[in-house]
């Protein structure tokens, strides 16, 4: 029989009931599927997917090709196998069933229970202690497909019934007393992957991107790419790298600053080192003190910002000794953080431009001082920074960040000096 | 028998002998055979010779710190039965019964601090530094250090790189040994900012057989890093056993009623800088964490 298309006329042809029920029992709209008749033609149906295809058992094939049969029954995989006639059943043709299969389907569906099929045929063939075997196996596994991209996938055990089936297959190995060889160990990298952790990205703004996101408080922090390295010529002609400049804020630390008190400066405070496995980055980080508990407002709750339900009880209810979930510490509060950046050059320059483009979104940082308190050691400071309007004195060196504020300089701001005295430290 | 009897030396002691002109001469002493068991005496850095004095000996007799030590000891004595009275644990029997957390350590004064021991792989001959101090506003503790894990070249030892803080064992007067009784809680709650880095907590809980003495029950910390400070509770039935290092294969959970120290460990094989702030450490009922433990308890290789 020609290649039908619809699903009508495959009725009207005549096919047999087995698969009838398979394409009736895939549920409809939609989806490409590949069915393979007796005359090696393959029917394209447009309602089933491939995907499905998988968990459904694939009619027989006959490796000898005179041979036919009637598919009134739902065929497994094994048949594959219990085709070859008993005298025949060698290492030899347990390769030739393994290369009908492979190249029957250039997306080698159903390779799962083919394998599992195969696993068990093997003491029949007389093959399952050949390593040579196992490695033609373990090659009809489609390569690079089920590798884990991201660590979302590599969490959530990606692909995990082909993850299953490897084992199983390692498994039969180890219980035959089989070494594997270094090329089961370059098929399992290509089909599974180098380690089921992804490496970090080796892109800076890619790297800076992902830390970011990780240190953030809020989901819907946005991260914003200020300047990508490149390399600039000054005006003496000399050339130099410019760093990347990528930097995060969410929608509430925007309104945070959008409170904060214009007297008050802020602070450029860094570089803290972050840890991903066995690289460390630094971050920058935009802060405020905290507020003195004499200045704090409460905020005011609009009653018609929410009908649904008051966001305000005037009721005097306690808890229970036994239902008090709080420990009883005292809570700290080291002031709001206001954005984070990352950048592989940690200099006032930079934090500048850091700060420009933060003020597109955040207006009131031109009217806010801004202090910088940078590390010296990390990085290199450059030895006096012209003084910007608006913003502040050259960086103070620390050998921690952990000093107490009363060490610092004498040369800041007098504003500060008298507000940083009374232990309003960070 | 024509041949005289010969003296049955140990051949280890004929190697380090040969280059003793004095071998004759020497009576045999004990030479590399410790008097205590390995388990029982304590660690002893590769390459140096073991001390092998009496216990009568290894006291050293103090008067004014023994004055002082007195003093210290009975005022203890007299906060103890005053305890007694006001409940068990110096709390009231309501208290004691119903409260759901409870704040175990708390870093609020240099006082805190030294309820910690620190130690690092400074000891076994490695390179890591480990310190601790007061964080911002004295509110919280910094612990910070390097970590090198090149490992020190005595020939026995093949990785190094770890650095840890251990509580100091509770104590009541007259050093008596006092334990931290968890039994109505069942989740550790730490309130930490770290650098990124995974650590390990480790609690000790107290055991009746010597060769427990070294038995851990840990779990991971992994931490965030960043500005954030970061809530962690790990439920105690999640907490595996372990043996001088190694993950045993038969389980237990660990029994709250006797804990000793808890530590935190770092040994990630990333060399470089490291810190950890820790706000504060408690432990609290969850009831919605029903779980008795967490691994199987049924044996692996069971011998039929």
């Amino acid at each position: 029989m020609k290649s039908t298309r619809c699903l009508l006329q495959l009725v009207l042809s005549g096919r047999t009931a087995a698969r009838i029920n398979e394409l009736l029992l895939s549920p409809a709209t939609s989806r490409l599927s590949v069915l393979h008749n007796q005359q090696q033609q393959a029917l394209r149906h447009f309602r089933c997917s491939p995907a499905s295809a998988k968990s459904r058992p694939v009619p027989a094939r006959s490796v000898d090709e005179d041979k036919t049969n009637s598919t009134k029954s739902l065929a497994t995989q094994e048949d594959l196998f219990e085709q070859v006639p008993e005298e025949s059943k060698t290492k030899a043709t347990f390769n030739q069933v393994i290369d009908v299969f492979t190249k029957r389907d250039i997306r080698r569906r159903g390779h799962v229970e083919f394998i599992y099929a195969a696993l068990k045929k093997m003491s029949e063939f007389g093959v399952e202690k050949d390593l040579s075997v196992y490695n033609k196996l373990l090659d009809v596994f489609p390569k690079e497909v089920f590798v884990p991209r991201n660590y979302i996938q590599r969490m959530f055990n990606h692909y995990p019934r082909q993850q299953e089936c490897g084992v199983q297959i390692l498994e039969q190995m180890e219980s035959y007393g089989i070494m594997p060889n270094v090329e089961t160990k370059v098929l399992l990298v290509q089909i599974f992957g180098e380690k089921s952790h992804p490496p970090l990205p080796e892109d800076p703004v890619d790297l800076a991107r992902l830390s970011l996101t990780r240190i953030a408080n809020d989901l819907d922090s946005k991260i914003t790419v200020y300047q990508l390295p490149c390399t600039d010529i000054t005006e003496s002609g000399e050339e130099i790298q410019l760093p990347h400049i990528v930097g995060i804020q969410s929608p509430s630390q925007m309104e945070l600053l959008a409170k904060h008190n214009p007297n008050k400066p802020v602070f450029v405070e860094g570089p803290f080192p972050l840890w991903l496995r066995k690289t460390c980055v630094h971050y920058y980080l935009l802060r405020a003190d905290p507020t003195p508990p004499e200045e704090k407002e409460e905020e005011v709750y609009d009653p018609e910002r929410c009908f649904d339900y008051p966001l305000q009880l005037d009721l005097d209810l306690d808890r229970d000794l036994g239902d008090d979930e709080s420990f009883d510490v005292d809570d700290l509060d080291e002031g709001p953080v206001f954005a984070m950046c990352m950048t592989s050059q940690g200099d006032q320059v930079t934090l500048n431009q850091w700060i420009s483009g933060l003020q597109q979104n955040n207006p009131i940082l031109g009217k806010v001082p801004t202090l910088f308190r940078l590390d010296a050691g990390i990085q290199e400071l450059q030895a006096a920074a012209q003084p910007e309007p608006g913003h502040s004195h050259p960086p103070h060196p620390e050998t921690q960040r952990e000093d107490p504020q009363s060490d610092e300089d004498p040369e800041a701001v007098e504003e500060e000096e008298s507000r940083r005295s009374h232990g309003m430290k960070q | 028998m024509s041949l005289p009897k010969i003296s049955r030396v140990p051949a280890s002691r004929l190697l380090s002998a040969v280059h003793d002109p004095r071998w004759p001469l020497r009576s045999a002493a004990p030479l590399a055979v410790p008097k205590r068991a390995l388990t029982q005496s304590g660690y002893r850095r590769p390459g140096q010779p073991r001390e092998d004095k009496p216990p009568w000996q290894r006291i050293k007799f103090d008067f004014s710190k023994g004055l002082e030590g007195i003093t210290k000891h009975f005022k203890l004595l007299r906060q103890e039965f005053s305890d007694r009275l006001v409940g068990p644990e110096g709390k009231p029997i309501i208290e004691h019964m119903l409260e759901q957390n409870r704040v175990i350590w708390e870093f609020r004064g240099p006082d805190s601090l030294q309820e910690w021991t620190l130690s690092s792989d400074r000891e076994i001959g490695g390179q890591s530094e480990i310190h601790l101090k007061l964080g911002k506003n004295n509110e919280t503790c910094f612990l910070y250090g390097t970590l090198q894990s090149a490992p020190p070249r005595d020939g026995e030892t093949r990785y190094s790189g770890y650095c840890s803080m251990r509580s100091k064992q509770p104590l009541v007067s007259f050093d008596r040994k006092k334990h931290h009784d968890w039994s109505s809680f069942n989740t550790l709650h730490l309130r930490i900012r770290g650098d990124g880095r995974p650590w390990m907590v480790n609690i000790a809980a107290e055991s009746y057989f010597t060769h427990q003495k070294d038995d851990l029950y840990s779990y991971f910390l992994y931490t965030r890093g960043g500005p954030y400070w970061q809530d962690v509770k790990i439920p105690f039935s999640k907490f595996f056993l372990t043996h001088r290092g190694r993950i045993q294969d038969n389980q237990h959970p660990l029994w709250l009623d006797k804990v000793n120290t808890i530590g935190f460990t770092l040994g990630d094989k990333a060399d470089g800088p490291f810190q950890l702030e820790i706000d504060f450490i408690g432990v609290c009922k969850d009831y919605a964490h029903t779980e008795d433990f967490a691994y199987e308890v049924y044996k692996r290789n069971p011998e039929v």
